[in-house]
């Protein structure tokens, strides 16, 4: 697929959670079409796959965007690195490109210094998109609490809005104008 | 632009105004909110009626709710149009055929399409 092809392509971003998945369909410049959680039990990774093959027949994406399960330093499960090696595979067989993010890229391109934690970046993308999102968003977590189900959402928007991020940055390397403000 | 628009965007319009699907059927006196899911997984093509609901509730136009339908026509008539602008051309020049002709010529300009032949 060619770069512009690419650039132009909707997005389907997804971000794997220990219940199920977030997601977020996107369409360029940043449109977001789509984005909620999906809750799986049982056979988890079975289920995901078959709720993320309908989405690719039903939104037709250009590309999929996962978080990169084997980056360096990455603590995902295995299972999860599993399902995320599942995705890509029903991804290909439908000829949709798949781009796999480190959480370090993302963070870089939200915060510059790989600081910044996981709410921060929420209420980021909160403010970015208020009348999509700003209503899921999450109570600021303390140390006693679990991740809440809803971060995935976020997680997901972030990852779609990082894939933007190098298409800029590539454009800009081969002296091509910005086309995202 | 994106390479091809969804046939809607039902959906997206239906979230940000946080109803649900069932708060979606009610207001258009549907059953229930299956009716709409089916809509929004492109799986029906709802009613002029129910399309003009959905303007009414999402107070977006019709052309911009149904983006990839509308696409889909808009193409279809600009090739129908082509084949009548030539049928024009080929009669006598007279003042309605002139009008006509014009009319073709507006109805593409105002798509995003072209005719071929306009001199």
């Amino acid at each position: 697929m060619s770069r512009n092809h690419q650039k132009n392509s909707r997005i389907l971003a997804i971000s794997l959670t220990n219940r199920g998945f977030g997601f977020a369909v996107m369409e360029p410049p940043e449109t977001l079409v789509d984005w909620g959680v999906k809750t799986v039990r049982g056979d988890k990774n079975a289920q995901c796959v078959e709720k993320i093959e309908d989405m690719l027949n039903d939104y037709a994406p250009g590309l999929v965007v996962l978080e990169d399960a084997s980056a360096k330093g990455s603590r995902r499960s295995t299972r999860i690195r599993i399902l995320c090696a599942e995705i890509v595979a029903a991804a290909s067989l439908r000829k949709v490109g798949v781009s796999l993010l480190s959480r370090e890229h993302v963070r870089r391109v939200f915060f510059g210094d790989y600081k910044g934690t996981k709410d921060a970046l929420a209420g980021i993308l909160a403010k970015r998109f208020p009348e999509e999102i700003e209503n899921r968003l999450p109570p600021k977590r303390r140390p006693w609490m679990s991740e809440d189900y809803r971060m995935a959402i976020f997680d997901a928007v972030a990852l779609g809005l990082g894939l933007g991020a190098i298409h800029d940055q590539q454009d800009r390397r081969h002296g091509m104008p910005h086309l995202r403000t | 632009m994106v390479t091809t628009r969804l046939p809607n965007y039902l959906r997206s319009h239906r979230k940000r105004l946080a109803f649900s699907q069932e708060d979606v059927a009610f207001l258009l006196g549907a059953g229930s909110g299956a009716k709409v899911c089916r809509y929004e997984r492109f799986v029906r093509v709802p009613s002029l009626e129910t399309a003009l609901a959905f303007e009414v509730i999402f107070r977006k136009p019709v052309r911009e709710l149904f983006a990839g339908q509308y696409e889909k026509v808009e193409c279809r008539v600009l090739a129908r149009a082509q084949k009548l602008l030539e049928t024009v051309d080929e009669g006598e020049p007279n003042r309605i055929a002139i009008q006509k002709r014009k009319a073709i010529i507006d109805l593409a300009a105002a798509g995003d399409g072209e005719l071929n032949n306009l001199s």
